[in-house]
């Protein structure tokens, strides 16, 4: 009862099922006093500019409101302590998606980091190995990686601090089976934080999850502070931590020669300069995506500019693809066959000199696949969280009535 | 060998479930709810330390709570109190110093491993104790544990080093071992009984 993983299993416990519980009580008449409270709350935030700390501030306090105005409130009169907690879930979920585009990533600075934190990133997938922190080679396990990586991109896909806290836990607890199976059928004392943050880190940058700082501390400003503890305070924080990790990465944080260390950064630095160069010469593909590109800067940086207002399932896509591709040089940016000299070849004319050129198309056509496969897999995945339901512009949706099903298809996410 | 010898006979306590809002974090006078950071070098025995605690209390084969690096563990008072732990593991690695602010931050009680036959261990016991004087939150309970006591014959650490740096650094000072259990329990009682208390009015 008391271990680790009963306080995950009810820290999972509010699911959709109670968000549609909490709606339908907002539209009984009797809740009219707190719907009020909310609206006006909602829009009082249009007023202002977007100052993260102290918007957290007041939507903390807010909370902290709405709290004890449920307990006292009829409609929860002799409600149990679980029925509160998740008309609360409920109520933290509703207002931080209306005031989603409004909280996240709202500065500059964010963006910035973001960025920052996404083009280090890039660049060290080119050359990292789990060897350089040191992860032993019984934890490398390609396909538990692969799902905690899955888990860990959903993350920008959702909009309620709750569930986005799910996902660092779904990460986490997949690292964790792996550690413990591992030392199970290694026969290995487990190593605790000492096993645990090395593969974290790796697994972060092997995801490259999109926004990741404005991801945490949308978190930290909006999360229900009394929810933010325990074990998931604990998981929320190596986050932190491996994100802090990566961006003070230096040569001397690895296990690696820092002459080593300044080459390979020098290295993808170069082939992302190329890729760079070479998709704005290029029209067409990806290209498309930064009309109003700025040929130093990073595709990334366009399509994050870009993701709050576009369709975010196919930015996800370009965003899956986008990085490694860049990673590989030459001949990234194409679609169809030009960028492909072979396709018109005969055998009997190739000569051992192609053999070089094959062999890098060749590669370039596997890690295509293999990332476009990535992309579309992690886009028809199922959620294990619930998907936000989609919340138009106005504030009816309290009043109109109830339509569970269409309102929690996948492809309604993200406005 | 280590931490997975037998499991030690309980003098007191009792295991938790104190009820079903635990995650909601619920703290009051009678059942306090505590964060606790493991600090210390890898591999002076802090996961088998708190392996050894929590197993201690628990069916020793429900294998999903071992070797997490995040635990919890109840223990009963005499008073009838009970004071639940929720104990942070750090990485112990080198490369990984400089993020331990972000565990210890808002710890109620940190606990500082060294291993009695490794005098490197105690110098970096002594610079988590200076870190967290000069960083951790100013009533944190700080103890010093100097674990692996079992292995008197390699002995570098005199006990009386230990005791002498905890006096002098008002810290509650216990030597243990994981292995044979020695302390490990009295630990965790002793911090308990050194948490402060709120006031039975909040
Ligand atoms: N003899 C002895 N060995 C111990 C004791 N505690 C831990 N060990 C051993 O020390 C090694 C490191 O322990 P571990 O708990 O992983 O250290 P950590 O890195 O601080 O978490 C393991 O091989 C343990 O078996 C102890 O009290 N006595
Ligand atoms: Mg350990």
């Amino acid at each position: 009862m008391d271990t680790s993983s009963s306080s995950s299993a009810s820290a999972a416990a509010p699911s959709a099922v109670t968000f549609y519980d909490f709606l339908d009580r907002m539209r009984n008449p009797a809740s009219l006093d707190l719907v009020r409270s909310i609206k006006s709350f909602i829009v009082s935030f249009s007023f202002n500019n977007a100052n993260p700390e102290n918007d957290g501030k007041r939507v903390q306090e807010f909370f902290t409101t709405m709290e004890s105005a449920i307990k006292d409130h009829p409609l929860w009169a002799n409600a149990t302590i679980e029925a509160i907690e998740s008309a609360m879930e409920g109520l933290e979920k509703y207002v931080m998606t209306k005031l989603f585009s409004r909280t996240f990533a709202s500065t500059s600075e964010d963006v910035k980091i973001d960025q920052e934190i996404s083009e280090k990133i890039c660049l060290l997938q080119t050359f990292l190995r789990p060897e350089h922190l040191d992860i032993p080679t019984f934890l490398q396990n390609e396909a538990s990686w692969l799902l905690a990586e899955k888990e860990l991109q959903k993350i920008n896909a959702l909009k309620a601090p709750r569930e986005k806290v799910l996902c660092i836990m779904n990460c986490c607890r997949i690292i964790n089976n792996l550690l413990l199976n591992a030392s199970i059928s290694e026969n290995v004392e487990l190593g605790g934080a000492d096993d645990f943050l090395p593969v974290l880190i790796y697994i972060i940058i092997k995801a490259n999850p999109p926004q990741l700082h404005s991801n945490i501390k949308f978190i930290q400003l909006y999360r229900r502070q009394a929810m933010l503890v325990s074990e998931a305070a604990y998981y929320f924080t190596n986050l932190v931590s491996a994100k802090t990790f990566i961006l003070d990465l230096n040569a001397k944080s690895l296990s690696m020669e820092e002459t080593e260390f300044e080459k390979s950064m020098q290295a993808a630095r170069l082939a992302n300069k190329v890729t760079l160069i070479e998709e704005s010469t290029t029209s067409n593909g990806i290209k498309t995506l930064g009309e109003q590109g700025h040929p130093e800067r990073h595709d990334v940086t366009r399509i994050e500019a870009s993701a709050m207002s576009n369709d975010r399932k196919s930015l996800e896509e370009q965003r899956r693809v986008g990085p490694s591709q860049r990673i590989y040089g030459n001949n990234t940016i194409t679609s169809g066959g030009y960028g492909y000299p072979f396709m018109e070849a005969e055998a009997s004319r190739l000569t051992t000199g192609d053999v070089e050129k094959l062999l890098s198309v060749y590669k370039d056509v596997v890690r295509k696949y293999t990332n476009l496969c990535r992309a579309v897999r992690h886009v028809s995945v199922p959620m294990t969280v619930a998907p936000i339901p989609h919340f138009e512009g106005n504030n009816s949706s309290f009043k109109q009535p109830a339509t569970k099903t269409s309102a929690s298809t996948d492809s309604k996410r993200g406005e | 060998m280590g931490c997975s010898g037998s499991v030690p006979a309980r003098s007191s306590g009792q295991s938790g479930g104190l009820n079903n809002l635990e995650n909601a974090g619920s703290s009051d006078a009678k059942n306090l709810r505590v964060k606790l950071v493991l600090l210390g070098d890898s591999g002076v025995g802090k996961s088998c330390i708190v392996l050894r605690f929590v197993r201690g209390q628990f069916d020793p084969t429900s294998k999903v709570t071992v070797g997490a690096s995040f635990l919890s563990q109840t223990i009963a008072l005499q008073d009838s109190t009970t004071v639940k732990f929720e104990i942070w593991d750090t990485a112990g690695q080198e490369r990984y110093a400089a993020l331990a602010p972000l565990y210890y931050r808002g710890a109620a009680v940190a606990v500082v491993v060294y291993d009695i036959t490794s005098p490197d261990s105690f110098n970096k016991a002594q610079y988590w104790v200076k870190e967290l004087q000069k960083h951790g939150s100013p009533d944190i309970v700080m103890a010093l544990v100097g674990n692996k006591a079992d292995l008197h014959e390699k002995r570098e650490v005199p006990a009386q080093d230990g005791i002498e740096y905890a006096e002098k650094n008002g810290m509650f000072f216990i030597e243990t071992s994981a292995k044979t259990a020695d302390n490990i329990n009295q630990l965790f009682e002793e911090i308990a009984k050194r948490l402060p208390r709120p006031s039975p009015s909040s």
